[in-house]
Order: structure tokens, then sequence, then C-alpha cells
């Protein structure tokens, strides 16, 4: 097994709704991998679960070739310092500025003296253009500007696995340029295995090697960027092209709509 | 997995974490149950004597007020201005982290949030609680000698020699020690529970914050008799 990041038959649920029927991918050893699909699909949960902050139902999450789900709290503890991890929210602390936020991993879990710590930090800070926002705190931060303070702390130990959630929403065009660049450093020079999810298509398309479309609990298309352009199943041609009509949904599942709308409002 | 994480022994690295906290739950309530010990102390003494003068045992003033003080509403009362001022901050902080994702990416970074975040608190409440207590009996017993010796002439000598014959340290004071280091570790423990266990929404980390200092106050009057403290 060479591959970084196996799932293998992975059903989960939450409530009564059943987010994965039954996925199963294989995230390749230092390749930038894509996970796309229409939101609330559950591109989240699948990050979730491959960082062993929720469990399957049933199926296994291997990485590095270990069981996650069945990892010690501190075995799982271990496994985790070698993975980064940057959130749709962003959600740097908001009792720390942005300079101790990206120290934050680097303070725990190393003994670097003062110094070094602070060229690092300095270091990841400039490469997301945050080097003169240091000492500001995350409430005074625009959107764009806290995610990429949280890309900067999520790289900051150099892991050996980076899940970016959404890293592309809220930048704008230059910014967005220079972290695309930035991504496809990281995994070119320090050969990080990347894991991307974004419904940017044509930026992630240009820097993955691999894509996964997750539609309905189900992995509905995987290949190279290429490979799903020429794919014909209409799934992935409305996904990728972006039409209105066709077999993905844009809406929660829910009852008909004219239905809906004739229907007597019970009485409250 | 809570009881492990929490008592193990809290490593040199986390001391400025507990030093933080106590200084921001410890040293920020001074002021608050300062004002409140004096002004109880007061009222004691100030009721105290008009029942004892009846007798001709005002004398015995100093003694009573401190052993009230010291053994109950010290403790007690200390421990609801805590629950009320600390207690609720605790909650609503660590429910905030929680709604913001801040505590899933803590432990995504393989840094134990348990630890990192609720054991600073808890042994910070463990530490303050006594120490509150305890100086809100001091300026309580101060604010009842003000009342009683300066105003209402009480003897001066009689009134704190009655107390040094009457109170002792393993009597007395050790069980108020006890009493509060119990409910510091009730409050924090509470706070922190329901912080973690809230729902993560603003509306879930309101009630949750209301229901913890009820939790306490229920805890509270359950183990003693008890004023209502906001009316003080
Ligand atoms: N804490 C939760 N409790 C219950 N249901 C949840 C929770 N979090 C997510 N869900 C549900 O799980 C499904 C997948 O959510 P997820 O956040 O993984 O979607 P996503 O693919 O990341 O979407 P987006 O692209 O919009 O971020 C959604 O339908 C959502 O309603
Ligand atoms: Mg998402």
């Amino acid at each position: 097994m060479t591959d970084h990041i196996v799932l293998e038959n992975v059903v989960f649920t939450r409530g009564v709704r059943r987010i994965f029927y039954d996925v199963s991918l294989r995230i390749p050893r230092g390749k930038v991998t894509a996970i796309m699909g229409p939101s609330g699909t559950g591109k989240t949960t699948l990050l979730r679960l491959v960082g062993g902050q929720i469990v399957p139902d049933s199926g296994r999450v291997w990485v590095d070739e270990q069981e996650i789900p069945k990892l010690s709290r501190e075995a799982l503890f271990d496994v985790r310092k070698s993975m980064g991890m940057l959130f749709q929210s962003g959600a740097l602390f908001s009792d720390y500025s942005v300079f101790d936020n990206v120290a934050f991993p680097l303070r725990i879990h190393t003994d670097l003296p003062d110094q070094m710590i602070r060229d690092l930090v300095l270091l990841k800070l400039q490469s997301v253009g945050l080097r003169g926002a240091a000492d500001l705190f995350p409430s005074e931060l625009s959107g764009g500007m806290h995610r990429r303070g949280a890309l900067a702390r999520a790289i900051a130990l150099d892991p050996k696995i980076i899940m970016y959630d959404e890293p592309f929403t809220g930048l704008d065009p230059v910014a967005m340029g220079v972290i695309v660049l930035l991504i496809q450093t990281l995994n070119q020079v320090y050969g990080m295995t990347s894991i991307i999810v974004s419904h940017d298509i044509a930026e992630t398309a240009s820097i993955a090697d691999m894509v996964y479309l997750i539609s309905d609990g189900k992995v509905v298309g995987a290949g190279s960027p290429d490979h799903l352009y020429k794919e014909d199943s209409p799934r992935v041609q409305q996904f990728i092209k972006g039409l209105p009509d066709g077999p993905v949904p844009f809406h929660y599942p829910a009852a008909d709509f004219e239905d809906e709308l004739l229907e007597e409002i019970p009485n409250r | 997995m809570w009881w492990h994480a929490i008592w193990r022994k809290p490593e040199w690295k986390n001391w400025p974490l507990i030093v933080t906290q106590i200084y921001r739950l410890g040293v920020l309530s001074v002021v608050i149950t300062v004002m409140s010990g004096f002004s109880i102390g007061a009222v004691l003494a100030l009721q105290g004597y008009n029942q004892l003068v009846r007798y001709g045992s005002e004398s015995a003033l100093g003694l009573g007020v401190a052993l009230v003080l010291v053994m109950e509403i010290g403790p007690v009362v200390s421990a609801l201005l805590f629950a009320g001022r600390a207690g609720s901050a605790i909650t609503a902080e660590i429910g905030l982290m929680k709604a913001t994702e801040q505590l899933s990416s803590m432990e995504m970074m393989g840094v134990d949030s348990l630890q990192r975040i609720v054991s600073p608190r808890l042994w910070a409440g463990f530490i303050a609680m006594p120490i509150l207590a305890l100086m809100f009996s001091v300026v309580g017993i101060w604010g009842a000698a003000l009342v009683g010796v300066e105003w209402l002439g009480v003897y001066e000598g009689a009134f704190w020699s009655g107390m040094q014959d009457g109170v002792t340290f393993s009597d007395h004071v050790l069980k108020g020690i006890v009493k509060s280091v119990v409910f510091g570790l009730v409050i924090t423990w509470v706070a922190v529970f329901e912080g973690y266990d809230c729902q993560a929404t603003s509306e879930g980390i309101a009630s949750a914050t209301t229901r913890g200092r009820c939790i306490f106050v229920c805890f509270g009057t359950g183990t003693g008799f008890f004023p209502d403290p906001y009316h003080v």
C-alpha cells in the first residue's frame, strides 16, 4: 500500500442523513489531489474523517498505513502532528495575534529557540503576504486575510499531509495566483501530499494531479483533470461546466416545491 | 478521558497558562469579592449587635461574625460571585471557541484541548477560590470591626480577643478553606463542561452560560444555608 491516504467503503451518517454511502478513494503520496463536488455533499466531512475528528459508521480510513479510527487519543495526536489542515472558516485563535497563531504549533511541538521560531513564522507569513499584519488580531483581519493567516499556520510545521478546505474562497485574483503557486511549491519542494477541496475548477485543475468528484454520497468521477474533462458521464460534465440542469442537484433534498407552496400551513 | 487529561500533573511548560488563568479568573474577581465582603461583614455586625446588645453580650460580636464569615458566608458567597463572574466567562469563552472551530483546529494540530484549555482553568479555580474566600472573610471581619468597634462602640479588646480565643485554624479556618476548594473545583468543572457541551450557536452558548450558573447556585445553596447573593 503505497498510497498516503486510503478510504475503503466508508459509510457515514449524521443524524438521519446519510452523508457517505460507500466511499472508497486513494490519495497518492506527494501528489496534489482535489476533492470536488456540489456544496453539502460532505467534502469537509471527508477531511474530518481523514483527520480522525469523526469516526465512520463502517469502512476504513488509513493514513500512512495506520488505521485512524482505531488509534488511541495519544497516537491520533501524534499522527496529526504530521498533518496540516486549513479549516473552511480559518479558525484562527481569536485571542492570539496572527504571529502567535502561526507560532503556536511551533512553540508546542518543537524546542526551537525563540529567535528561530520568529524567523520561521515571518517566513511563513511572508509566503502568504501577511508579514506586515503579524501583530494584528484575527478580529482585525478581512475574510481573505484570515484564511491566509490560517494557511500560514497550517503549514507552519511543514507537515507531510496538508488538507486545504476551500483555500481560494475570498481571495482576489492576485492573491489567488500567489496561493496557487504556494500550494504548488509546497507540494513540489517539500513533497507534501496535498488535498484540495475547492469549487474553483480552473485553478484546481491547473495544479491537481488527480481529481475525485463526489456527489450524493458516492465517488462519481475520478482521474486526472484532463481525463475528467473528457469523461462523458452527465454528472461530471454538468459539474465541470457548471450547468444548472442535470443530475447534480443544486437544492438540499426537499419536498416538491409546488406541493410545498400549495400546502396549507398547519395550525400552530 | 476527561480525568486522564486533566489530572495529569501540569507540565512546567503549562505554568504560564495557569498563571494567566489565575489572573483572569482570580485577580479580576478581587474587587467584587472585596466589596461584597466588606458590606456583608458590616451588615452582620450591625444586625448582630442589635440582637446581642439586648442580652448585654455584644462583646461576643467579633467571635460570632468571624465564625459565620470564615466557615459559611465567606466560602459560599465568594463562590457564588466567582461563579457569576469567572464561571460564566469560562463557559462563554469555551463555547465560542467551539462554535468558531478553534477547538477543532487546535485538536487537528495535535494539541489536546482538554489539557491546554480545561486543565489550566481547573487548576486556577482550585488555587484562586480559597484565596478569594479568605480575602472575603478578612475584609468582612474588617468591615464588621469598623461598624462594631468604631461606630457602635463595642469594646475593642473584647471584639478581637473573643475572636482569637474562639476561632481556631484546624476547626474553623480549615473547614472554610476545604469548602471553598471544593466550590472552586465544582464551579470551574461545571463551567468548562457546559462550554464544551453547548450547542455551537449563539443561543446555545447563552443557555449554557446560564445553566452553568444555575447548577452552581443550586449546589451552593444545597451545601449550606443561604441568603440570596444578588440582594447584597
Ligand atoms: N455538525 C453537523 N451536524 C449535522 N449535520 C451536519 C453537520 N455538519 C455538516 N452536516 C451535514 O453534512 C453534510 C455535508 O457537510 P459538509 O460540510 O461536509 O459539506 P461540504 O461538501 O463541505 O459543503 P461546502 O462545499 O458547502 O463546504 C451537509 O448536508 C450538512 O448538512
Ligand atoms: Mg465544506
